[in-house]
């Protein structure tokens, strides 16, 4: 993270807003964000990570600064699974191709909606195409001189974490 | 359900996990004739196709961010076409913005609905369409 501290809490709320959101309406369970914490390592907390970067302008009194920001959405194996079976009413405990797509899906969705909100602080944003890595102990790749913050939640079906990455050139 | 039960829809989408909860939702409304398309340019001859079969689709459910052929794009296609100028058409987005609203409802959208949504928010949409 590069730039004024508090336009990344500000920046992040509607991410943490828009998970829930998501996880209450399209997979049937609240979710519940835990304590941010700064992230000094590359490693995924998932066995299923879904990454999709955001681009754009912050405008401030009329002054554009662009900006670059990353969302990463982590999901251990059973979580992920879990949460498949519950949104496509079909049992999962393996991966599958068919349940590929839905990370992205996820992080797709959570960007959309987090969209909106940004508008009202000033971010004007494009959403890049999603991507998903999976298997055990996979590292994510930032972009250089970022700061990683991490926001565990919890859920009936297990824990998630998503990760925000956020950059202004001021 | 006052609509019929086996109209004939299609459902575009290219996240297979999404056609799939959205045939799952159309499903537990009560539809029972529900067709996938895995993007745009692959609906648009399947729409043609129908209608020289004399099967046409009845009600197209068309995500809006999609390779190739946009949903938007789609919907441009179907409304520029005899006799499909008032099908049916229920656009998705993930993007929450008015001013995709407003360029879908200058493009002839029957209705527009934004990700996530439950299937009693499908319904509430469809039951506006056809009402």
């Amino acid at each position: 993270m590069t730039g004024d501290p508090s336009n990344f809490i500000d920046f992040s709320r509607p991410f943490v807003d828009a998970c829930k959101n998501i996880f209450t309406t399209m997979v049937g369970s609240p979710i519940e964000a835990q304590k941010p914490q700064i992230k000094s390592d590359s490693n995924s907390r998932g066995d299923i990570t879904a990454v999709i970067g955001l681009s754009g302008e912050l405008d401030k009194g009329g002054v554009k600064t662009p900006y670059r920001a990353m969302l990463v959405v982590a999901f251990p194996y059973d979580t992920y699974f879990k949460v498949a079976s519950a949104m496509l009413s079909e049992t999962y405990t393996t991966y599958h191709p068919d349940i590929h797509d839905l990370g992205g899906e996820i992080v797709n969705m959570i960007m959309g909606n987090a969209k909106r909100d940004l508008k009202t602080l000033g971010y004007t944003s494009n959403m890049a195409i999603p991507s998903l890595i999976e298997g055990k102990n996979h590292s994510i790749k930032y972009p250089t001189g970022t700061t990683v913050v991490l926001i565990p939640f919890t859920s009936q079906f297990g824990p998630l974490y998503m990760e925000l990455c956020y950059s202004i050139n001021e | 359900m006052a609509l019929k039960a086996d109209i004939k829809i299609l459902v575009v989408d290219d996240m297979s996990t999404m056609r799939k909860i959205i045939k799952n939702m159309l499903g537990q409304i009560g539809f029972t004739n529900i067709t996938e398309a895995d993007d745009g340019a692959t609906a648009w001859p399947m729409i043609e196709n129908g209608i020289k079969e004399g099967a046409p689709y009845e009600f197209i459910v068309s995500d809006w961010n999609m390779p190739q052929l946009s949903g938007l794009d789609l919907l441009k296609k179907v409304r520029a076409t005899p006799g499909l100028e008032k099908l049916p058409f229920l656009m998705i987005t993930a993007e929450a913005e008015q001013g995709n609203v407003v360029i879908a409802v200058k493009a002839g959208v029957s209705n527009f609905i934004v990700k996530p949504f439950s299937a009693a928010v499908l319904k509430e949409k469809i039951d506006k369409i056809f009402k």
